[in-house]
């Protein structure tokens, strides 16, 4: 019992990060910007974070550079796939590489001698109640991030001008722009969101889970996170069941040897990119992808 | 005097060197409906994309009810109360007319549904236009989305409404109601501006008019002092006596102004008794989504014979189109040309024996802008142009400069890209790449002079009607009515899949039997 | 009058410029002297016959890779998928060469190389098959079979019933069994240099994918798919063989690609063996924009650089990161400027 327990609040654990970066790329991919960059924005922002958090040792204005750090990397993004027009394809690669680049660069550059050491991070929070449920027991910033993904999926539910304003923009940019709505600002909003959402799934990668910089940290999360938008087939709440599933998905690789069963790591680590074919295959239902996901916008003339 | 509702002082544009609009100058006052005449090419779109803040004009101004006005895009335009109804539909197929509808609200946070109700019930009150608000917009027909277009331009209370060709998917029934609508708008004290190329229209609707000819006002005033032929002689800078019937007709000039007959070609006897040059028997074609396009379509089109398909867009002659080039599979039927049956045939087999198709959507599928002119006339038949297992270049370009020749294709080149050659150009192309068929027994013609000007009509007209002389049969489908009697002698109609019909395009009744076949209403 | 400013060789001149500033600034900012750093870096590139041989090695990978990813783009397929279809490929490639033992050189290399491009093409095909019959992106399938490719590398190499080599002690690292003497790829025969005929390979496959691309009826057909599959359609292609050949065609290189790989030193499957080859062929076929002749010279380029930076680090101890960021800016400002260029030249 207590190892299903242990898996569940480790599957949680888990998942927490991956969500909060996949409700802002979802947001991004609504209006039709795939940002591939996704990992970079995570992998900048941990960075960012810990650098933070270590210099002024205030784990809150660490998760503010850390923030602060994803908008930037986001703005730059958006900079590229809104008004240059850019290859969104390419330049989210290389925006990676960048990433691992300068968080490297920087890790042994700024952290020097301090590389990998401990900076002041989140403990669980010690809500009464709470507390005592092992699944519930996050930090903080966790329960922030959280929230403010209910409010993104709120906000940008298709009940809201804004949520249409989203998907409108996402499947035709140009009969949304002749409808009078603003198309480049809306993309702009919604990569910038990306870029918080990414800052806060950084920092509390770097500062609830981990309290600490290592290279290529993330090593996956961001596109793990783009994998769960697409099995959730670009809707919020089946993309928080998927990010819940590869979660558990993740925390078995640890708890399956003391639960005794004997599954080989890989086919668990391959699992959520085999659901996501599934979901985009239309083998099992109709997939509905936003219809201008990684086509820029330019009014004709 | 009232300041105009919308006055436009002298305004310019040009794109990379070629002028679109040279010193337009128009006055349109509020209660009226304006029409803008003009041919394709004219400049009419840019007018309206200049209005609407799509473009900014080079030179010359605009005023708006007396304040000078100058959208630098969509939105301002919409805030200054300008809406306008697109020549293609710019509605969100995948949501709901109601979330269609609200989208111009812009990005607030809770939609103003109740208020949309309470201005559905006004509009439905004012002009008599009814929409269901939670239907998905992709589940509507054509016509009823035409419908929310506008209604979603009335939604917002405009005070000038701009409608760029409105009628081009309509059938006659829906033109009429749809010239009703903009008459009321006109009587509630807004100023319409109704851009077309056609002249029927005008009459039946419009107050005033401004003719545009190659970007230049040639003319225009109170439609009370400007007789129909006038209005020709200055779309097209010829006098309508000297037209081809059949140009007249493109025009939308109704069969009583024209002097001439139309020739229809009769068949000798010997001719009838030779193969069908295409014979469908019960062709049933199912979309994706399970519902029936075409039901049970037979048809015979005889060598040197020229057959004419009707219809209000959607009622299944774009499949009919697809279905003969193999773009969709049958489901039932056959599809025979000069004999041999081709109901399963793909596209290739199809060329071989003997069928020519001219695709509705010339840029969707008819050819490839962006190759060269030479690549699009020889890419069904590279192998012709094969040397040590490499393509010879230098026979291609012969062969396509043979053809900008003889088809007097205005061209750079055999090397021009497709894509740099205007409409009418391109039509030739693809007409020539299709007549070049060896032996030809029949051509499908779809759309054939859609958004062509004059010269490219007469030309491409020519054309087909050569090929009927030398013995292939002809089938074109086209939603211009007066450019199908012309043409051909036998006219049928496509509605919700089935062929109705044929309509003798000498029946003195026949426009009227063909519009009351096309909107359902004859039974 | 083109205007010069906005040629692609201005432009990639330029990035060129900027990317290296930027890569001097964090030299400095690292405490070493430019010039010592330019020193390390020119060794790690030319300076040696091995610094070349390897960084020959590495451009002859990535010329295969963005070779087939500009076959696929003639049809209009992105194929992001050359990691997976490279792991996939080794995969095929370990499988045959460990068993190749006793076979001449002159069999078990090609049989090898033919088990690695199967194994990329295999790769490629549910992302076509999706692609043609259910009209998936086959930009989001291929990214994800990446991922799952490089799963399978990982359960090979750490079961025992797969390729995992034998378990003798606590030390054995989770590997394949060297590939057998046969299957390994021959050197060129330069003194003291680990190049091998990888690269010759490579760039007969980049001339013969520039003919069949350039200059065949099948490259003129490629392309109209690509640019219109409706009316290729109608002009009587066959679009979907050439669509999932296409497709397939790039997977098969980054197979190739994969199995060069494993029969290149140490001759071993292992977790990470693709260090990312996949994605950098990619950017190398994107920034090539369909021409072989610039697949080629980004290859050289990003092969040259690669092994460069690994000696910036080891000699100069400037972070290696350094290259990751130049290469990054290059390909991110040459990605940027493509649509000034084009719309310079259209």
């Amino acid at each position: 019992m207590s190892a299903v327990v242990d898996l569940l609040a480790g599957g949680v654990t888990m998942a927490v990060p991956v969500l909060v970066a996949a409700s802002g790329e979802l947001v991004s991919e609504r209006t039709g910007i795939l940002n591939l960059s996704l990992e970079g924005m995570v992998l900048t922002s941990a960075f960012a974070a810990v650098y933070g958090s270590g210099q002024t040792d205030s784990p809150v204005l660490g998760t503010l550079c850390g923030v602060l750090a994803g908008l930037v990397f986001a703005g730059g993004q958006a900079v590229l796939s809104v008004t240059v027009r850019a290859n969104q394809m390419i330049v989210g690669i290389a925006a990676n590489t960048l990433a691992l680049g300068i968080t490297s660069y920087g890790s042994r550059v700024l952290l020097g001698d301090a590389q990998g050491r401990t900076v002041p991070g989140f403990q669980p929070l010690k809500v009464p109640l709470l507390h005592d449920i092992p699944v519930l027991r996050q930090s903080g910033l966790a329960y922030v991030a959280l929230a403010l993904v209910v409010v993104l999926g709120v906000l940008g539910s298709r009940r809201t001008g804004l949520g249409l304003a989203l998907d409108a923009v996402g499947a035709d940019a140009a009969v949304a722009d002749q409808a009078g709505l603003p198309v480049r600002a809306v993309r702009y909003g919604a990569v910038l969101t990306t870029g918080l959402m990414a800052g806060l799934a950084g920092a509390q990668l770097a500062l609830s889970e981990v309290h600490a910089f290592t290279d290529n940290m993330t090593s996956g999360l961001g596109y793990l996170a783009i994998v769960a938008v697409i099995a959730g087939r670009w809707r919020m709440v089946p993309m928080m069941l998927a990010c819940l599933f590869f979660g558990v998905a993740q925390a078995l690789q640890f708890t399956a040897p003391a639960m005794g069963v004997n599954l080989p790591v890989a086919i668990l680590v391959v699992s959520p990119y085999l659901i996501a074919l599934l979901a985009v295959s239309g083998l099992a239902g109709r997939s509905r992808a936003p219809a201008a996901l990684a086509v820029p916008f330019v009014r004709k003339g | 005097m009232s300041p105009a509702a919308l006055e436009i002082t002298s305004i310019g544009k040009t794109f990379g060197g070629v002028t679109a609009l040279d010193a337009v100058t128009l006055r349109v006052q509020a209660g009226t409906v304006h029409c803008v005449l003009g041919e394709n090419g004219a400049g009419k779109t840019t007018l309206c994309d200049l209005v609407y803040g799509n473009y900014r004009p080079d030179t010359g101004s605009m005023t708006l009810y007396g304040e000078p006005y100058a959208p630098a895009r969509p939105a301002e335009a919409l805030a200054a109360g300008v809406a306008m109804v697109h020549q293609h539909f710019s509605l969100v197929p995948t949501m709901t007319v109601a979330e269609n509808l609200m989208l111009g609200d812009g990005l607030r946070l809770r939609l103003p549904r109740r208020r949309l109700e309470a201005r559905l019930a006004a509009i439905a009150e004012s002009y008599d236009l009814r929409v269901e608000p939670d239907t998905v917009v992709a589940d509507l027909p054509v016509g009823i989305r035409q419908q929310v277009e506008i209604i979603k331009c009335l939604v917002r209370d405009p005070r000038l409404l701009l409608l760029d060709e409105p009628t081009g998917v309509l059938a006659p029934a829906e033109i009429d109601a749809l010239l009703t609508t903009c008459r009321r708008i006109a009587a509630a004290g807004k100023a319409v501006v109704l851009v077309t190329h056609k002249l029927g229209e005008v009459a039946a609707a419009g107050d005033a008019a401004t003719v545009l000819r190659n970007g230049r006002v040639a003319g225009g005033g109170p439609l009370s002092k400007l007789p129909t032929r006038e209005l020709v002689s200055l779309m097209v800078a010829r006098s309508p006596a000297t037209l081809d019937p059949l140009l007249a007709a493109s025009l939308g000039l109704a069969p009583a102004d024209l002097e001439t007959t139309v020739p229809s070609i009769r068949l000798s006897p010997q001719d009838r008794r030779k193969k069908a040059a295409l014979r469908l028997s019960g062709v049933t074609v199912v979309r994706g989504d399970g519902t029936t396009a075409l039901d049970g379509v037979s048809l015979t089109v005889a060598p040197g014979e020229i057959v004419g398909i009707a219809g209000v867009e959607g009622n299944g002659q774009s499949e009919l189109a697809a279905v003969l080039g193999g773009a969709l599979p049958v489901a039932a039927g056959t599809i025979e040309v000069g004999g041999a049956d081709l109901t399963q045939a793909p596209p290739r087999r199809r060329t071989e024996a003997g069928l020519g198709v001219i695709p509705e959507d010339r840029l969707l599928d008819g050819c490839l802008p962006g190759m060269t002119v030479a690549d699009n006339l020889c890419l069904g038949r590279l192998s012709e142009f094969r040397r040590f297992g490499l393509l010879n270049r230098r026979a291609m370009d012969r062969a396509a400069t043979a053809v900008l020749t003889d088809y007097a294709v205005r061209a750079a080149g055999p090397r021009a890209p497709l894509r740099s050659l205007s409409g009418g150009n391109q039509q030739r192309v693809v007409l020539a790449r299709e007549l070049a068929l060896d032996p030809l027994v029949c051509l499908l013609a779809a759309q054939p002079t859609r958004g062509l000007d004059i010269g490219a009509v007469d030309a491409i007209v020519g054309r087909l009607r050569a090929a009927a002389a030398h013995g292939a049969g002809i089938l074109v489908i086209s939603s211009e009515l007066s450019e199908l009697l012309a043409l051909s002698a036998r006219v049928y109609v496509c509605y919700r899949g089935r062929l109705l019909g044929p309509v003798d395009s000498d029946s003195p009744t026949a426009r009227d039997d063909l519009g009351r076949l096309m909107s359902g209403t004859d039974s | 009058m083109p205007d010069l400013m906005r040629h692609p060789l201005t432009v990639a001149a330029l990035a060129s410029v900027l990317a290296a500033l930027v890569g001097a600034g964090c030299v400095l900012a690292a405490g070493v002297s430019p010039g010592a750093a330019g020193s390390a870096l020119w060794d790690g590139m030319f300076g040696t016959d091995y610094a070349i041989g390897i960084s020959l090695n590495q451009a002859a990978l990535l010329i295969l890779v963005g070779g087939g990813f500009v076959v696929a783009e003639r049809t209009g397929l992105i194929n992001i998928g050359g990691e997976g279809q490279i792991c996939i490929g080794a995969l095929a490639a370990t499988a045959v060469g460990v068993n190749a033992g006793g076979l001449p050189a002159a069999v078990a290399v090609p049989l090898v190389l033919v088990a690695g491009f199967a194994g990329g093409a295999v790769w490629a095909f549910p992302a076509a098959w999706l692609k043609v019959r259910r009209g998936t992106s086959e930009v989001i399938t291929t990214l994800l079979l990446n991922f799952v490719g490089l799963g399978l590398v990982s359960l090979a190499v750490h079961e025992n019933a797969l390729l995992r080599q034998p378990v003798t002690s606590a030390e054995t690292l989770p590997q394949s069994e060297p590939l057998a003497a046969g299957a390994h790829l021959p050197l060129l025969g330069l003194v003291t240099s680990p190049a091998t005929i990888a690269i010759v390979l490579a760039l007969v496959a980049a001339i013969g994918l520039g003919i069949l691309l350039r200059g065949t009826a099948t490259g003129l057909k490629l392309t109209a798919v690509g640019l219109s599959a409706p009316a290729a359609a109608r002009l009587g292609l066959p679009v979907t063989r050439l669509e999932m050949a296409s497709l397939a065609c790039a997977g098969g290189f980054a197979g190739l690609a994969g199995a060069a790989l494993v029969a290149t030193a140490p001759f071993v499957l292992s977790d990470g063996f693709s260090s990312g080859y996949g994605f950098q062929g990619l950017v190398v076929g994107l920034l090539g924009r369909g021409s072989m002749l610039g697949v080629v010279a980004a290859a050289l380029l990003f092969g040259f650089l690669n092994s460069g930076g690994i000696n910036l680090q080891l000699v100069a101890q400037v972070p290696a990161a350094t290259v990751q960021i130049v290469q990054s800016l290059l390909v991110i400002s040459i990605a940027g400027a493509m649509l000034w260029t084009r719309e310079a030249n259209s």
